[in-house]
């Protein structure tokens, strides 16, 4: 069997796989989007708490994560629940980072300038600030992206959804006729949804930056 | 990919893209205290692991793996994968990195650097399957899936951090009558350490946590007792065998720390 | 290497081109220039002008398209560009000092380029940390980041002087520095230079800095074509044409009168036989400018000049009565 056959012959099943595997990692990204902004909100303005929100964030990513799946299965379970955890995980670092950096990069002229015309301090985070440092945050988001893509094919070792699935069912069947076709479908799968996610964002990206940054 | 996508700790700069988080140089001196913190914090998450596996009672499955002999072999096999992966990365990327950073290779270098960025959205399991299927078993192939991956980020540190140095510092070493190859090696090579370096400490990092992934291709390493651990569903075999790899990958990391502070040119 | 008298070499320059491709016009266009050797000549011109890319033809930074160079009669397109270099002292704005080499590394790069023994190189480094005014011992082991701006233009010119070359090119040297470090840079240097005579070119569009510094002034229009070469007291009397006066500026007396030592005015000349008693002082050092400036300062027509006076009115004749002749012109023994 060819490997246009067999992608034929289980289209169904590798769309259904692929889908799952760009949930896992959109969830894990919204999550941790959350999370990493709001943590880069609250840090950015002390440097002591910045260095140690991006340090704790890029130990995570020290640890190799097959090693962190396994140790997350004890409390988690197998499944969804320690692979969102994991990745999740995984994507704080570039998102803490680039809020911190992109919040610290807005002139503070501009803020003042905010103040001054009376707005609130959160108004001028949510209305001058965060969208200044918008770009810099999305740029943070897409390299986590792009890392848990990748990653989330090591969580289907511990039942989690998505490609990784046929890359370890090509394992197991080391030998047989459609071991390199499952092995060759869930790799290609993981890197055309890696493309696609980025072209993604290329669109957010000219959707979600204020007009006046992009002229 | 496996995302052990290190990055150098401060200071804060945008991260554009993956693996090439490290290519910061400079950094803050660390005091003595760091320099001991990250080992002695390591020692004592061993201490405790010890302590809570020696409290527990093991049955004869959980023997087979958590005996000295056992550990101590996946361990040498983890950290004998590592070596030789970064060892042949080192020789492979930096010659490369330096040929491609010259003003020849000005149109290649780009061309290459995207190749290697797509090569990097392919999952480590990914490559490994492939690879074992096509060629078999063994630490051969786990060798050439870690290589595979860990020189990206050398290699891609080694052209930036060559391509960085400042014109005005090349164009005073060749007014001076310095020769290319004497810009090349005196200036331009010393002047990107600190950015190699970083690069080589991204790589080891992932070499690490790519060698996990080696129990895929019957290649050992800690893997192998994770990888029990789940299989079996015993707890103490899971989580000896991923505090182990945690804890050799917080060592090698600082390693690299300490190393590239060590080997960075005095005066940057 | 070339043939040199009093410490500098004669720069010929004849018909120097430089012609990117797919440029309609010549960067630089046919260059003709004579620099007498121990001669400070400063090329003066707006940016883009081919000032910059004519002075690195010389050390061959960039290679002619056609003409000729000779340094103290020897024809520099044929030889080595990395030796040539090696005896061309060579100062830019960035500065350029290797951040990882220290300080005595710096300095002595060209000579270890020149494979003098290390002793010999030790004994330069610390005379020529000396000479700019920089202590060997607390010095010679920082690096360059543990210096100020100031500090690190100090060690850029020890560097270039560090093989003893007859000839110095010097792009904008003092350009990144503020306005009071800048000043002192070029008093400095200025008095570096009357020891050393070394043939310079100083690349400049400051032409405050033009004046005070050069022998002779190259003023450069487009192309690097020369509107004007001449002395700068020269220059300021009768400017070549409307190109060269724009770059004057409208006070152009008053420049020269900066190039003009008060000690010009000989007591002879004094027709004031009023004391000095009750007058604005001024030192015997300082030029008919300053003494200018102390008249208008202090509403007075005269003032007092080590003990004896000196009137509006002479300076006035210095500059009218003079205008084609010597005032201004820099003596060679030069009194700057």
């Amino acid at each position: 069997m060819s490997l246009s056959e067999y992608i034929a012959s289980r289209w169904d099943l590798l769309t259904q796989a692929a889908l799952e595997h760009a949930l896992v990692v959109a969830i894990s990204l919204v999550i941790a989007t959350i999370i990493g902004v709001g943590v880069g909100m609250l840090t950015y303005r002390s440097p002591r708490w910045a260095a140690f929100a991006i340090g704790t964030s890029g130990g995570f990513l020290t640890i190799p994560s097959f090693a962190l799946l396994g140790l997350l299965i004890p409390f988690l379970g197998l499944g969804w629940g320690p692979s969102v955890v994991a990745l999740v995980l995984y994507s704080l670092l570039p998102i803490v980072r680039n809020t911190v950096v992109g919040l610290k990069g807005v002139d503070p002229a501009i803020v003042e300038a905010g103040r001054g015309v009376g707005m609130s301090a959160a108004g001028v985070m949510t209305r001058v600030q965060l969208p200044l440092a918008w770009p810099v945050i999305l740029t943070g988001i897409r390299v986590s992206t792009q890392m848990i893509i990748g990653i989330a094919a090591i969580a289907a070792y511990v039942a989690g959804p998505g490609l990784g699935n046929q890359i370890f069912d090509g394992l197991s069947r080391l030998g047989s006729v459609n071991a390199l076709n499952s092995a060759l479908a869930g790799t290609l799968g993981v890197v055309i949804l890696a493309i696609l996610f980025d072209l993604f964002y290329v669109v957010i990206r000219r959707l979600t930056t204020a007009r006046g940054l992009r002229v | 990919m496996s995302g052990e996508t290190r990055t150098a700790s401060a200071p804060p700069s945008t991260i554009s893209s993956p693996g090439a988080t490290a290519a910061e140089p400079g950094g803050r001196r660390r005091p003595a205290l760091r320099y001991l913190g990250t080992p002695l914090a390591l020692a004592a998450v061993l201490l405790v692991l010890y302590l809570w596996v020696s409290g527990q009672t093991l049955d004869s499955i959980e023997q087979r793996t958590m005996n000295w002999e056992y550990i101590h072999t996946r361990v040498l096999e983890h950290l004998q994968l590592t070596a030789v992966a970064t060892l042949l990365v080192v020789i492979i990327a930096i010659p490369a990195g330096i040929l491609l950073s010259r003003p020849g290779a000005r149109l290649l270098s780009p061309v290459v650097l995207g190749l290697a960025n797509l090569g990097q959205a392919t999952p480590a399991i990914g490559l490994l399957a492939l690879l074992t299927i096509q060629f078999g078993i063994g630490f051969k192939i786990a060798l050439v899936g870690l290589i595979a991956y860990a020189v990206l980020p050398v290699l891609r540190n080694t052209i930036i951090g060559i391509q960085q140095v400042d014109p005005a510092l090349i164009e005073a070493a060749r007014g001076m009558g310095m020769t290319r190859g004497q810009v090349l090696r005196r200036v331009e090579i010393k002047l990107a350490v600190p950015v190699i370096l970083a690069g080589l400490r991204t790589a080891l990092v992932m070499a690490v946590g790519v060698a996990t992934l080696a129990t895929f291709v019957n290649a050992g390493g800690l893997g192998d007792i994770i990888v029990n651990g789940i299989k079996l569903q015993r707890t103490p075999v899971l989580v000896t065998g991923g505090v182990l790899t945690a804890v050799i990958a917080f060592l090698v990391d600082w390693l690299g720390g300490v190393t590239e502070n060590a080997l960075r040119p005095r005066g940057i | 290497m070339f043939d040199t008298t009093s410490g500098g070499a004669r720069i010929e320059l004849d018909g120097l081109t430089k012609r990117y491709p797919g440029q309609a016009e010549p960067a630089v266009d046919g260059v003709t220039l004579d620099i007498p050797a121990g001669e400070l000549v400063v090329f003066v011109g707006p940016s883009g002008c081919g000032k910059t890319t004519t002075m690195k033809m010389i050390n061959r930074l960039i290679e002619p398209t056609s003409g000729t160079i000779r340094i103290g009669g020897t024809d520099v397109l044929a030889m080595r560009p990395d030796e040539l270099r090696r005896h061309i002292g060579y100062v830019i704005q960035q500065i350029g000092l290797f951040p990882h080499l220290t300080i005595a590394e710096n300095v002595g790069l060209v000579p270890g380029l020149l494979k003098w023994s290390k002793d010999k190189i030790a004994r330069r480094v610390d005379e020529l940390l000396e000479l700019v005014g920089l202590d060997p011992a607390s010095y010679r082991g920082r690096y360059p980041r543990q210096l100020s701006g100031g500090q690190q233009q100090r060690i850029g010119v020890a560097r270039a002087l560090a093989a003893d070359p007859p000839v110095m090119l010097m792009d904008e040297p003092f350009g990144a520095t503020d306005p009071i470090t800048r000043e002192r840079l070029q008093n400095e240097f200025l008095r570096l230079q009357r020891e050393l005579r070394k043939t310079i070119i100083f690349v400049t569009h400051d032409f405050e800095e033009a004046i005070k510094l050069g022998d002779r002034i190259a003023v450069l229009r487009e192309s690097s074509r020369i509107a004007q070469y001449d002395t700068p007291a020269r220059i300021l009397a009768a400017p070549a044409d409307d190109y060269v006066a724009g770059f004057i500026g409208s006070d152009a007396t008053l420049k020269r009168l900066a190039l003009i030592p008060v000690s010009v005015l000989s007591p002879s000349t004094s027709t004031s036989t009023s004391t000095t008693d009750g007058l604005p002082q001024i030192a015997g050092s300082a030029t008919l400018r300053q003494a200018l400036d102390a008249m208008v300062a202090h509403g007075r027509q005269e003032i007092a000049v080590d003990g004896r006076v000196v009137t509006f009115a002479e300076i006035c004749a210095t500059v009218t009565g003079e205008q084609a002749g010597v005032a201004g012109e820099r003596p060679v023994s030069g009194v700057r």
